[in-house]
């Protein structure tokens, strides 16, 4: 299951953190996001390491731990979506597949003209739609 | 899922905006009107850029994003790309648009164009107009800001129009 | 095959070179192996790889074996093939022989012999004993070799080399090394060849590929070993997924629980592979082995590390599919030790600054992997123990932990016999186990470090025991492991009073204790590494193994670039540190972590940190420290503290705010109080005008709280050099959470417009600033733009502008020594004259009337003329009107408070004035011309007022000064003339009255009393002759009055004493005049209109009537000056002459004889020298005259008017001028020379003369120049020099003088 989806603004500001898990401990995914960044910075900062997936937005599997899965996804504007899951056996193509409807409905959300670029997304719409593109997540595999 | 609306209130709601603060906000401060007008134009740019460059690889350097803008973004906003695009490659950038839509229905009479000088109350009324014109520009001005420093290129926009309806973009970055 | 096993083992440790055979045909090897074997290792050889290519090979060893030897015998020929790489790669032939009969003979069908067997790849060396200079014999051993030549060298090949005992040719050893290595190549490409036939023929023969491999190795030719190993555990793996192929995994022996992932020869392969089938735990980590050996030989320890992480966590995967069958928490305890192994080795084996950037980054974060998951590892099974408490709760543990199973035993350990004591223990490390208290008194729900309760996992597992497979194991050691712990159990349980009736149950549910000591029994049988059971063996020895796993991962994260890991890590080293008491370490690396998360923004995380930081800085004592923490406390988002605990940090803060700071610590608040102007245009100002200035300020404070004092600089926009104003309030300020808005009291500014710039102020000793602007506080609509925004200036102060005006009312004159109304209009310029205060002085000769009220009146209703409005005053006096523009006020010594009415409106003061002049108007006749002179009717009131806003505290206060001229006037200005002179001696005297007054003159009377020696012609009552009465003067304008009078008889007295007195006119008349335009109707003490209108006052002028004069008796001629013209400087002789025209015999007779004169000079043009006045001897007889000369220097060039002699004791009129003196005479400015010394020189010829004389003339010279250059102040005073000077020169020499 996902337990935790991030958008981080360029500056590496967390904008949006959602964590998906019923124990209180969203904490410890901060913590995950937020070192993923490392991995993250790691691939933008040295593109022949990412090989082929160069200038790609999907920057695939960031962090390969025992426990937990951490994908991220980069966007032209800089702005990076991170997903925290824990199955251990994802496809990539779902992922890719979640980003892409999490961008749209992040765009959507900024696109808000009373959205204050750079602040931290507060739009209920956006949250909502996020949880339903988190708990279709890997059904559409399924199906 | 992408609404659309008639060209037309584009074209009004620019002028009415370029109106509104340039006749009843900041009456007899053109340079806060233009200001205020610019930062708008760049949070719709900032917006924008974000849509458009939605499903593309990322940018790898500047002048891929100034084609972008150019290209892509260009015809999202005019249905149309750049006519012309130079660049000296230290960082400015000239987009030419020789039929720029947002002034394409601006009357300026541009007969007197030539001899301007031979009688002053023409002059001064070319003049007007081109003031007016151009506060019209700042708008387009900071859309290509806010879209350019969305993309992490901070720079600098100015226009010219010296020749209505073709209209010249200048992009300064500061690098 | 598999019983080659051991054999291969053996052989394969054994022989780690390449062999190489000497047949030594003819007993020639003792006298030559030191030559030949210290040829080697080979320096450089190619060797063919697996593809054929050739590739450079450095230091091949090998080992030269006489065929002799036993190592080369004893070799059964069917395990040839396996064990070939041990075979000798070549054969080296030694033979000698002198005699070539020998050779054909003996020795060439032996060598054939041996050379026959084909697969060897052999040469043959030729030994000549031969002795350079015996000739016979090197002969011979040349013919012999060329035999040999011919008989073993082929075209394709060469095959035999000559060495020469005695003195070998320089080329020899390179012949044999490449002979050599010739060999080698074609040995190694054979078998490399039948290898791989091989394998191809049987795939599922393994080891042929191991020893292929190894055969690369031996021949360092590593990469292809490499690629074999690889190879082979590829077809390894998929071997396994062959049902049948797998035996049981493994490790199960003690031992087992260390990796080992670097000596292949840890264990015998006879165990790890039996019939061709493995042992999976071993022989994976066996080919790991070869590989990292192999990769270290490549000195790729950067591989290693990178292959050797996905092994181990691939391989741990491996070990929980196993788990239920090894010993308990195996996998984590391998994983332990096999990072551990791998960091050590790599590390060991990496040196830095030889890979690229990248690579060395990568290598380093792999470093840190392996430490983490050392570390993870490590804590989940210290964890087991019981040394939970003893962990931090943090996020970077909880993420690691709380997802990370736990160990799936298939039966959970059961507490060991006689563990009583140790159950006990545990059972108070439990109780007396405190939750964390956080700082602040934070609570928080502590993060979890367990994916489940551990209870419960246990007890589960313990229950699918006693579930009934307890046929697993032998039910009588399951109790055995279950009675003696439940006496511990039971006096446990009874202190923790529990019903004792669950003792004997099997499956009573173990409580925590028990499960720790389990655990702990359990791992202790399982580790094998005393190394690691030793850190687990007390909380010290745990924590400083902690310490050293997370001090690894964050220093090999901090080179790889991985910051945020680095620091997360060095925030747990803090907390250790915190832990031990060692605060200064710990606050730093604290700050460290806050330093991240605040720098990027994650508000969160810094929550959970940023009070242990604080903690520490108070403990430190670091006030400022914790200061600067706690208001970033509170200035994080609201959401992340409880108000109670926010609270809590503004509390902190006051205290200490108002304890005693060692030194005032500067605070900046600006994140915590913000400010800004009020919407809306700035406050615009004059210069000098106070204000009050209204600042928005946001307190992100949870309560409220007090500021002691609060200052904010305004900075003036454009000049810089203009410095800050402070504007403050001295009084403390309470500051509502939120939005507040104070005001400040402005005092005058300069001109400029002003933004502001920074606000401080304090709280008890604590001084604070803040230098940020709000963007009003909640993000307000256009905040995203605010950016573009400049600061707005938020004052404006103009030019300074007068902020009232005194004016007199009237402008023409008002009538002198009558009670007159001064009017001052005071107009403030819209500024309050709230309780101004007027101070009038009148100036000399000019008096208020105290007994009069003073009026005020609104300066409006003026325009309507003034006049009722005085009468109305008038009747209503003293008593304050109804209607507020009009006012009486009465004079305090001179000091006047205005009414609040007249604050701010234009307003009018009539002052009831008199001006005194005592002397009489004198009229003017034809004769003698008057000279009007203004300044004696000239009054002044000078005038203070008083005013400005009183504040609170302070009272800003303008004096306005002025000084009115008021003018006043007779009401006429007489003149007479004589109009006619009749044959009778009757003059008709008319008298011109020309009105000097803005009003309406009503003559009532007039009348004239003579002076004596006139007498009026008809009546004596001095009427003039035409009176006209009441005769009516509009302003302005003139009248005339006719007297006829005559000479009286003159005798000699009264034309003595005629000269002194002179005739009075008195005119009786009536005003009527406006007090706003001029001269009106004095006021009166009896108030009542009409007689005001009919009041009648009296003018007096005195007339002079002059006789006409008829005898002059002196005359005073002016002597003309010289012809050379004057110069400055330059002395001249004044001379007048006086005559006597007609004797005084008649005449008083005291000093008859004299007479005196004086002479009257402009001092700044002219000195004199001499006496300027006394008495010359002049006899009284007729005709006698004498001379008067003075000397005197001209100061100044141009037209000047001369000295004028004047006799003060005659009456001018008895004065006859003739030649009369010039009233200009031209004096040119002084040649530059010494010329105009001469007429000194003639006059005296003293040197002191002289000397005084050029000074003079210099100085003179300069007061020229001076005058020039510099105003006439210092030519004055060059002017006074040149006086003294000369003065003294004349006293000096008088007597000179007396000669001329």
């Amino acid at each position: 299951m996902i337990v935790c989806v991030a958008v981080v603004g360029h500056q590496n500001n967390p904008l949006y953190i959602q964590s998906f898990t019923d124990a209180d401990d969203a904490l410890k995914l901060h913590h995950i996001v937020h070192c993923s960044l490392d991995v993250v910075d790691e691939r933008v900062n040295n593109p022949k390491k990412s090989g082929p997936t160069l200038n790609e937005t999907f920057l695939g599997l960031l962090y390969p731990t025992e426990n937990y899965k951490v994908y991220g996804y980069l966007t032209n504007t800089k702005v990076k979506f991170i997903l925290v899951t824990t199955d251990l056996d994802v496809r990539d193509a779902d992922v890719r597949n979640f980003f892409r409807r999490f961008h749209a409905a992040y765009v959507d959300a900024v696109s808000n003209p009373f959205h204050v670029p750079g602040k931290k997304i507060t739009s209920k719409t956006f949250a909502e739609t996020v949880s339903t593109i988190v708990k279709s997540f890997g059904l559409s595999s399924a199906g | 899922m992408a609404r659309e609306v008639s060209e037309s209130c584009v074209d009004s709601l620019l002028t009415e905006m370029v109106s509104t603060y340039c006749n009843r906000f900041y009456a007899n401060k053109p340079d806060l009107a233009a200001r205020s007008i610019e930062a708008i134009g760049y949070q719709v740019g900032h917006q924008l850029s974000e849509r458009y460059t939605m499903d593309r690889p990322r940018f790898s350097d500047h002048l891929e994003a100034i084609k972008f803008i150019c290209k892509d973004f260009w015809s999202e906003l005019f249905k149309k790309q750049i006519d012309n695009l130079k660049t000296n490659h230290r960082g400015t950038f000239v987009l030419q648009d020789s039929q720029f839509r947002w002034l394409s229905r601006v009357s300026v009479d541009l007969s007197e164009n030539g001899d301007v000088s031979q009688d002053n109350p023409e002059a001064t009324a070319e003049n007007k107009a081109a003031q007016v014109t151009s506060m019209h520009l700042y708008f387009p001005c900071g859309i290509i800001r806010g879209a350019l420093s969305n993309l992490g290129i901070p720079c600098a926009v100015s226009a010219d129009i010296s020749n209505l309806p073709a209209c010249e973009l200048l992009a300064l970055f500061a690098n | 095959m598999a019983n080659f096993l051991a054999q291969f083992q053996t052989i394969k440790n054994s022989c780690d070179h390449l062999v190489i055979a000497v047949e030594d045909v003819s007993d020639l090897w003792p006298t030559i192996k030191n030559g030949f074997e210290e040829r080697f290792p080979l320096k450089r050889a190619y060797l063919n790889n697996k593809t054929r290519n050739p590739v450079p090979v450095d230091n091949l060893p090998a080992v030269l074996i006489l065929t002799t030897d036993a190592r080369l015998r004893s070799r059964f020929p069917h395990e040839q093939y396996l064990f070939w790489f041990r075979e000798p790669y070549a054969t080296i032939v030694l033979i000698t022989c002198e005699d070539l009969d020998e050779f054909k003979t003996i020795l060439k069908p032996r060598l054939k012999l041996i050379v026959q067997n084909d697969e060897r790849e052999w040469f043959i060396v030729f030994v000549s004993k031969a002795h350079p200079n015996n000739d016979q014999a090197t002969k011979m051993a040349k013919k012999v070799y060329a035999r040999l030549e011919v008989d073993f060298s082929s075209k394709k090949r060469e095959r035999c080399c000559k060495f020469d005992l005695h003195r070998p040719e320089a080329n020899f050893w390179e012949d044999l090394e490449s002979k050599i290595v010739e060999c080698i190549r074609n040995t190694l490409d054979k078998r490399v060849q039948f290898y791989e036939d091989e394998i191809r023929k049987l795939s599922e023969q393994r080891f042929m590929p191991e020893s292929l491999a190894f055969m690369f190795e031996m021949a360092h030719l590593h990469e292809d070993a490499l690629c074999e190993y690889d190879e082979l555990e590829l077809c390894y793996l998929e071997t396994v997924n062959i049902t049948g192929k797998q035996r049981d995994f493994g490790g199960v022996e003690h031992g087992d629980d260390q990796a080992t992932l670097l000596n292949p020869g840890k264990k015998p392969l006879t165990q790890i592979v039996q019939d061709d089938s493995f042992r999976e735990f071993e022989f994976r980590q066996y080919v790991f082995a070869c590989q990292s050996r192999l990769l270290f030989k490549l000195n790729r320890p950067f591989e290693v590390a990178s292959r050797g992480f996905s092994f181990i966590i691939s391989f741990s995967k491996a070990l929980t599919m196993h788990e239920n069958i090894l010993p308990f928490s195996m996998r984590e305890i391998w994983v332990i030790s096999a990072c551990m192994d791998l960091i050590d080795a790599t590390a060991s084996n990496y040196n830095e600054g030889l890979a690229p950037l990248d690579i060395e980054k990568e290598f380093y974060r792999l470093q840190g992997d392996l430490y983490s998951l050392c570390r993870v590892k490590f804590l989940r099974l210290a964890y087991l123990i019981g040394y939970g408490t003893n962990m931090e709760r943090s996020p970077v543990n909880s993420a690691s932990l709380s997802m990370l199973p736990w160990p799936k035993p298939a039966v959970w350990p059961s507490v060991p016999p006689d563990a009583s004591s140790k159950v006990l223990a545990k059972e108070k490390l439990i109780l007396q186990e405190t939750p964390a208290i956080k700082h602040f008194g934070i609570q928080r729900k502590p993060l979890p470090l367990e994916p489940s309760l551990l209870l419960r996992e246990a007890n589960r597992r313990r229950a699918s025991l006693s579930a009934g497979n307890m046929l697993e194991i032998s039910g009588s050691d399951a109790m055995s492991k279950m009675f003696p712990s439940h006496k511990a159990q039971t006096n446990s349980m009874t202190r923790t009073n529990s019903s004792p009736g669950l003792d004997s149950s099997i499956d009573r549910p173990m409580r925590l204790a028990e499960i720790y000591v389990a655990a702990e029994y359990a791992l202790h049988s399982t580790i094998s590494n005393p190394e690691l059971w030793k850190s687990f063996s007390s909380v010290e020895e745990f924590e400083q193994k902690y310490l050293e796993l997370t001090k690894g991962a964050a220093d090999n994260y901090h080179r790889s670039w991985w910051k945020r890991h680095g620091v997360v890590l060095d925030g747990e080293i803090a907390a250790v540190y915190f832990k031990n008491g060692n605060f200064d370490l710990a606050a730093k690396s604290y700050e460290k972590v806050c330093a991240l998360y605040a720098g990027e923004g994650w508000q969160d995380l810094l929550a959970e940190v940023l009070p242990n930081l604080a903690e520490c800085q108070k403990i430190l004592n670091d006030q400022a420290g914790y200061l600067s923490s706690c208001v970033r406390l509170l200035s994080l988002d609201k959401g992340l503290f409880l108000t109670k605990e926010r609270q809590a940090f503004q509390s902190e803060v006051v205290r200490l705010a108002h304890s005693e700071m060692k030194q005032p610590v500067p605070l900046d608040v600006s994140s915590l109080i913000t400010f800004s102007g009020n919407p809306g245009p700035p406050i615009e100002l004059c210069d000098g005008d106070p204000g009050t200035l209204y600042v928005t300020v946001w307190s992100g404070f949870p309560d409220d709280i007090t500021l002691d004092s609060l200052s904010l600089t305004l900075m003036a926009t454009f000049q810089a050099d203009e410095g800050v104003k402070a504007l403050r309030s001295s009084t403390a300020i309470v500051l509502k959470p939120g939005r507040n808005t104070i005001t400040l009291d402005l005092p005058p500014q300069k001109p400029g417009s002003y933004v502001l710039g920074v606000l401080t102020g304090q709280i008890g000793h604590l001084s604070f600033r803040s230098h940020s602007f709000s963007k009003g506080g909640p993000a307000d609509s256009d905040d995203f733009m605010s950016y573009e925004k400049p600061t707005r200036p938020i004052l404006k102060v103009f030019k300074s502008r007068p902020l009232v005006d005194l004016a007199t009312a009237v402008s023409s004159a008002l009538l002198i020594n009558e009670s007159q109304w001064v009017g001052i209009i005071v107009r403030p310029l819209n500024y309050s004259l709230k309780g101004a205060v007027l101070h009038i002085d009148t100036g000399p000769g000019l008096g208020i009337e105290e007994s009069h009220v003073i009026e005020m009146e609104s300066y409006a209703d003026l325009t309507n003329g003034s006049t009722e409005t005085v009468t109305n005053g008038a009747l209503e006096n003293g008593s304050s009107t109804v209607n507020k523009d009009f006012e009486q006020l009465t004079l305090h010594d001179g000091r006047i408070e205005f009414p609040d009415w007249a604050s701010n409106m234009t307003s009018i003061l009539w002052i009831p004035v008199r001006a005194i002049s005592d002397k009489l108007a004198r009229g003017s006749s034809s004769a003698t011309p008057q000279r009007t002179n203004i300044v004696d009717g000239m009054r002044t009131v000078a005038l203070k007022l008083e005013f400005g806003i009183s504040h609170n505290q302070t009272f800003e206060r303008h004096v306005y000064f002025l000084t009115l001229a008021v003018h006043f006037t007779d009401p006429f200005h007489v003149s007479t003339r004589v109009a006619d002179k009749c044959h009778d001696g009757t003059l008709l005297l008319q008298v011109i009255l020309h009105s000097e007054v803005k009003a309406a003159l009503t003559i009532h009377d007039a009348w004239l009393d003579l002076q004596d020696g006139f007498v009026h012609a008809d009546r004596g009552d001095g009427r003039p002759t035409s009176g006209f009465f009441p005769l009516v003067i509009s302003p302005a304008s003139k009248a005339g009055i006719l007297f006829s009078i005559r000479l009286g008889k003159t005798d000699a007295e009264d034309a003595s004493n005629v000269l002194e007195s002179d005739s009075i006119l008195n005119v009786r008349y009536g005003i009527s005049g406006n007090r706003s335009v001029g001269a009106h109707p004095p006021v009166s003490t009896k108030h009542s209109a009409t007689e005001d209108a009919k009041q009648d006052l009296v003018f007096q002028s005195a007339l002079v009537l002059q006789r006409p004069v008829l005898d002059p008796c002196l005359a005073v001629g002016f002597l003309p000056l010289p012809s050379s013209g004057l110069r400055v400087g330059q002395l001249v002789t004044m001379k007048w002459r006086v005559e006597r025209l007609k004797d005084f015999e008649n005449e008083v007779p005291q000093h008859h004889d004299e007479v005196l004169y004086e002479v009257y000079a402009n001092t700044d043009n002219w000195m004199i020298a001499g006496r300027k006045r006394g008495h010359v001897s002049l006899s009284a007889k007729q005709g006698s005259r004498i001379e008067i000369s003075i000397l005197c220097v001209p100061l100044v060039a141009g037209y000047v008017r001369p000295p004028q002699l004047g006799l003060p004791d005659v009456v001018e009129a008895n004065i006859s001028c003739n030649p009369p003196g010039p009233h200009l005479i031209c004096v040119l400015p002084p040649a530059l020379s010494s010329s105009f010394c001469i007429p000194l020189m003639m006059s005296a010829s003293s040197s002191v003369f002289l000397r005084h004389s050029m000074r003079l003339a210099i100085l003179a010279l300069l007061s020229q120049t001076i005058e020039m250059q510099h105003g006439k102040y210092w030519r004055l005073i060059c002017v006074k020099l040149v006086r003294l000077r000369f003065i003294r020169f004349l006293n000096q020499n008088v007597s000179g003088k007396q000669h001329l």
